[in-house]
């Protein structure tokens, strides 16, 4: 019988681990490219609250995840490598999961300043956009509802969300934080004909939008 | 083995300084892994983070290639990052590669790997270094690191840090219930051990090198007494890194001061000793001694 060398052990160890955890994964992201540089960032994935422009953010945070340890909702989530190529560690919200209630807890923990503290109405996450098609209070006369759910859950009711004289809600965008609790809480998934899809998202800011706004924080502080 | 007693044998262990610095890498490891768990269930939040940045209370703990890291690629100076790399960098401005070898998780994993090895076969755990490279690999590694990062314009070794993965792994599990792809880093870590006790932090590690070059000038180091050494080379086969303490490496910058040497050595040749000759003067030397050690150097020259 041929001697089993210590070598031979260790390569087909590490092989066999190796080959497992490559056929088990699913790599389908990884195909393409663009994805491990390209920010993961899209409608309803949002950068927690007070975080720099996007373009710094990947620089400044050191994948400590402070903010999602202190989160008391538990909303804070981190890309890895699959999703998120070098953006990997990163933390994001998914108001679609878990909308952010603005409690500001994971802005004072930020090692690095990719989180600026700031308070709660300066708060530039991203700007909620109303599907007029999709809004049952938009169509009112197909469906024969008046809907207010969005303008009763925001944080900011009658200053970021406002209703018009048909009871109809639309967006005041200076105003709006892009916390997602409206979008979270849209009823129009439930409704037959709009298939599950909801009549709010969140967009992500433009960065330089976000720019001036954290600039002047920070000279503040 | 049945001439000691088992009381005898636990106060033969305590008087050793491994003992010690097991159960210090023990408690580091358990607040590390522990921690995300009991955020989770009761919401304490006291200690927050890993070792890429630490949060005690009020106190602030940014590991310094990290902090570097990301000044470097934001070009950025925030007070907060430079606060919490203050600790850190004393430590190892004083004690040296400290950091490594009494609270590294990565170091407590192989020691542990070490002794499971251990009971498979005496061999492997006191085994020779099979593959053995030059150790100033680790400066390079050091420089491409950060040229990487500086190319690429993301910090790099923020999200494949060993140690820090360990903690994150823990955290994702805790809170999502899931363990992401990063983890091979660390098995791949464990395996390289089977090619040369530490293998990536004798070579590869460029937390390691930044801590090694900060202490380079430590105050705590080993010291090598010839009169009293016999010879044996037991220090040689028992260090982790791979230096050679009878011939007087012990004081080089590679050393991170684990004294497996200091308990191995039969005649205690080797000790640690508060480095007079640094940086920081504790003790004020007397012309006579002074004179005496003058006198020693001409004649070992």
């Amino acid at each position: 019988m041929r001697k089993f060398t210590r070598r031979e052990a260790i390569k087909v160890t590490l092989g066999s681990f190796l080959a497992g955890i490559f056929s088990s994964c699913d790599l389908s992201d990884l195909k393409n490219p663009k994805t491990m540089i390209k920010t993961p960032i899209k409608t309803n994935i949002l950068r927690p609250p007070g975080a720099v422009p996007e373009e710094e953010f990947a620089k400044k945070c050191i994948r400590c995840g402070r903010c999602g340890e202190v989160c008391p909702y538990h909303c804070i989530k981190y890309f890895d490598v699959k999703s998120g190529g070098v953006f990997s560690g990163t933390p994001y919200i998914n108001v679609m999961e878990v909308p952010c209630y603005l409690c500001m807890k994971c802005v004072y923990v930020c090692p690095t300043g990719a989180l600026v503290p700031c308070d709660k109405d300066e708060v530039r996450m991203g700007v909620a956009v109303i599907n007029r098609e999709a809004c049952v209070s938009w169509q009112q006369e197909k469906t024969g509802l008046m809907c207010k759910t969005c303008f009763n859950v925001c944080p900011f009711a009658g200053i970021a969300i406002k209703i018009d004289h048909d009871f109809r809600p639309y967006i005041v965008e200076e105003y709006c934080t892009g916390c997602g609790i409206c979008a979270y809480s849209c009823i129009a998934d439930q409704y037959p004909e709009n298939n599950g899809k909801k009549a709010i998202t969140i967009e992500p800011v433009k960065w330089k939008k976000i720019k001036k706004v954290k600039l002047e924080d920070i000279k503040k502080s | 083995m049945k001439g000691k007693s088992f009381l005898e044998k636990i106060r033969s262990s305590l008087g050793k300084i491994n003992t010690w610095r097991f159960f210090i890498l023990f408690s580091a490891f358990v607040v590390i892994i522990g921690n995300p768990f009991v955020n989770y269930k009761w919401d304490i939040n006291f200690i927050q983070g890993w070792f890429q940045s630490f949060g005690i209370g009020n106190l602030w703990i940014v590991s310094p290639l990290e902090g570097l890291e990301t000044i470097l690629t934001a070009k950025f100076l925030y007070t907060a990052t430079i606060v919490g790399m203050v600790v850190p960098v004393l430590l190892a401005f004083l004690l040296g590669r400290v950091f490594c070898s009494w609270l590294c998780p990565i170091e407590f994993l192989s020691n542990l790997t070490d002794r499971v090895l251990g009971f498979l076969s005496k061999k492997l755990r006191y085994r020779k270094d099979l593959i053995t490279l030059p150790r100033r690999i680790i400066w390079f590694v050091l420089i491409t690191e950060l040229l990487i990062t500086l190319i690429i314009g993301y910090p790099m070794f923020v999200w494949w840090s060993p140690p820090g993965l360990v903690g994150r792994e823990a955290m994702f599990y805790a809170f999502y219930k899931v363990i992401t792809i990063e983890i091979v880093i660390v098995v791949a870590v464990l395996f390289f051990n089977l090619l040369t006790r530490r293998f990536f932090c004798r070579y590869f590690c460029p937390l390691g090198a930044t801590l090694a070059l900060i202490g380079k000038k430590r105050q705590l180091v080993i010291k090598y007494d010839k009169d009293k050494c016999i010879n044996c080379k037991a220090c040689d086969t028992k260090c982790p890194m791979g230096i050679k303490p009878s011939i007087g490496e012990s004081q080089s910058v590679y050393c991170w001061n684990c004294a497996e040497c200091v308990d191995t050595c039969p005649t205690k040749a080797l000790s640690f000793t508060w480095n007079d000759d640094g940086i920081i003067k504790l003790k004020v030397h007397n012309s006579l001694t002074s004179m005496k050690n003058t006198d020693k150097l001409i004649t070992t020259k």
